[in-house]
């Protein structure tokens, strides 16, 4: 696939979903100035809007889209990796919009914030597995994505490894996509 | 030689099997089918066009399997779906420069070629001229309808021009008057 196609699919997504992504950084924020000191609720509030920007991508919120991704010729895993950036993106946009009443008061925060911007970029990654699927496996990649956040906290926060906590979000993130690309390729779009 | 080719083609997941599908289009060929309903008639559009695999039996776009090489077939292969799209009018060109960086076509081209598909596709409501016009932007050697409008065959066979077409119907009384209405374009209705 050329970076034309990718660079394409990652522009229409975040097209159809200007309004949320609008909605959703303000709503950061406003959390932002309201508990801004905390990590814990910095990485899971950042993790919980990256979750439902995963979710947003969902098959059948936008059929004209999902019928061109699927006709295309594109490989699973190809299409996996621009889907994926998509919410990646709105992720790290709501993250620093979290962190940018701190970022105003003092530039200190920076650590905290690519904290929670691996963490939610990983929770991401895990709940897009979750678009594919329906009842139980879906609430279950979606506790899975919760728990990426998790650990990625626990990590940061209690092994006071900041190295470690990327490495973790990285490793759960490569796997999360090749997971998701597999799961594509292997998706059939039907009507019930 | 066939650009089509299906055996007993099946489909078995998520709900209601569908099928078995058995049906061969050549180059430049014309084939209308009926099944008994919607979903059945919307599967096996999607099998034909390689955007779905088929549970059992042979499908084969062009010499290439779905199941392993749908990227070829998705080249071959321009689907149109039944429902109409929901692009606006102002959103046109903006789906036609994405369909464009997807099947990798020249965005200059693509435009041209829309504009002068949508002059084919005059009279035809724009909600599925455009489902039709995107398809035809990557100059598919197959295009596959799903329950296409009868009321539009003389417009999608202008538009299509020479290549081949594959469609399905949800009655036999839908595939006939598909068939009747661009009679002339039709030599090898089955």
């Amino acid at each position: 696939m050329t970076e034309r196609a990718s660079i394409a699919i990652v522009a229409a997504r975040l097209l159809v979903e200007r309004r949320m992504i609008l909605y959703a950084c303000a709503l950061a924020a406003v959390a932002g100035l309201a508990r801004p000191h905390e990590l814990a609720v910095t990485v899971f509030f950042c993790s919980a809007l990256g979750i439902v920007a995963a979710l947003l991508q969902t098959p059948g919120r936008y059929p004209d889209l999902d019928l061109c991704e699927q006709s295309a010729p594109l490989f699973g895993r190809q299409l996996a990796r621009a889907k994926g950036v998509a919410p990646a993106i709105v992720a790290i946009l709501v993250t620093l919009a979290y962190f940018a009443p701190q970022f105003a008061r003092s530039p200190n925060a920076t650590a905290a914030f690519f904290i929670a911007a691996a963490a939610s970029i990983a929770s991401t990654a895990v709940a897009l597995c979750a678009t594919l699927r329906e009842g139980t496996p879906r609430a279950l990649y979606v506790a899975f994505a919760c728990a990426a956040s998790a650990g990625a906290f626990l990590i940061a926060a209690i092994g006071t490894s900041f190295a470690g906590e990327l490495a973790y979000c990285a490793l759960v993130t490569f796997l999360a996509l090749r997971q998701y690309g597999e799961a594509l390729a292997r998706y059939d779009p039907v009507p019930q | 030689m066939t650009i089509l080719r299906m055996r007993e083609a099946c489909f078995h997941a998520r709900g209601a099997s569908v099928g078995p599908v058995t049906v061969d289009v050549a180059p430049g060929e014309r084939v209308a089918r009926a099944f008994p309903s919607g979903r059945d008639a919307a599967v096996v559009a999607l099998m034909a066009a390689g955007i779905v695999k088929a549970g059992s039996g042979i499908v084969l776009v062009g010499e290439f399997d779905p199941r392993v090489q749908s990227v070829h077939c998705k080249r071959i292969a321009g689907y149109v779906p039944h429902a109409p799209s929901r692009i606006a009018d102002s959103e046109f060109e903006r789906y036609v420069a994405y369909r464009a960086a997807l099947w990798n076509v020249d965005p200059m081209r693509a435009t041209a070629h829309a504009k002068l598909l949508m002059e084919r596709l005059a009279g035809v409501h724009e909600a599925f001229a455009y489902s039709i016009a995107g398809a035809l932007i990557a100059s598919p050697a197959l295009l596959v309808l799903d329950r296409p409008q009868p009321a539009y065959a003389r417009h999608i066979l202008a538009a299509a021009g020479p290549r081949a077409i594959f469609s399905t119907h949800v009655t036999a009384s839908a595939a006939k008057e598909f068939a009747a209405a661009a009679a002339d374009a039709l030599p090898a209705m089955r």
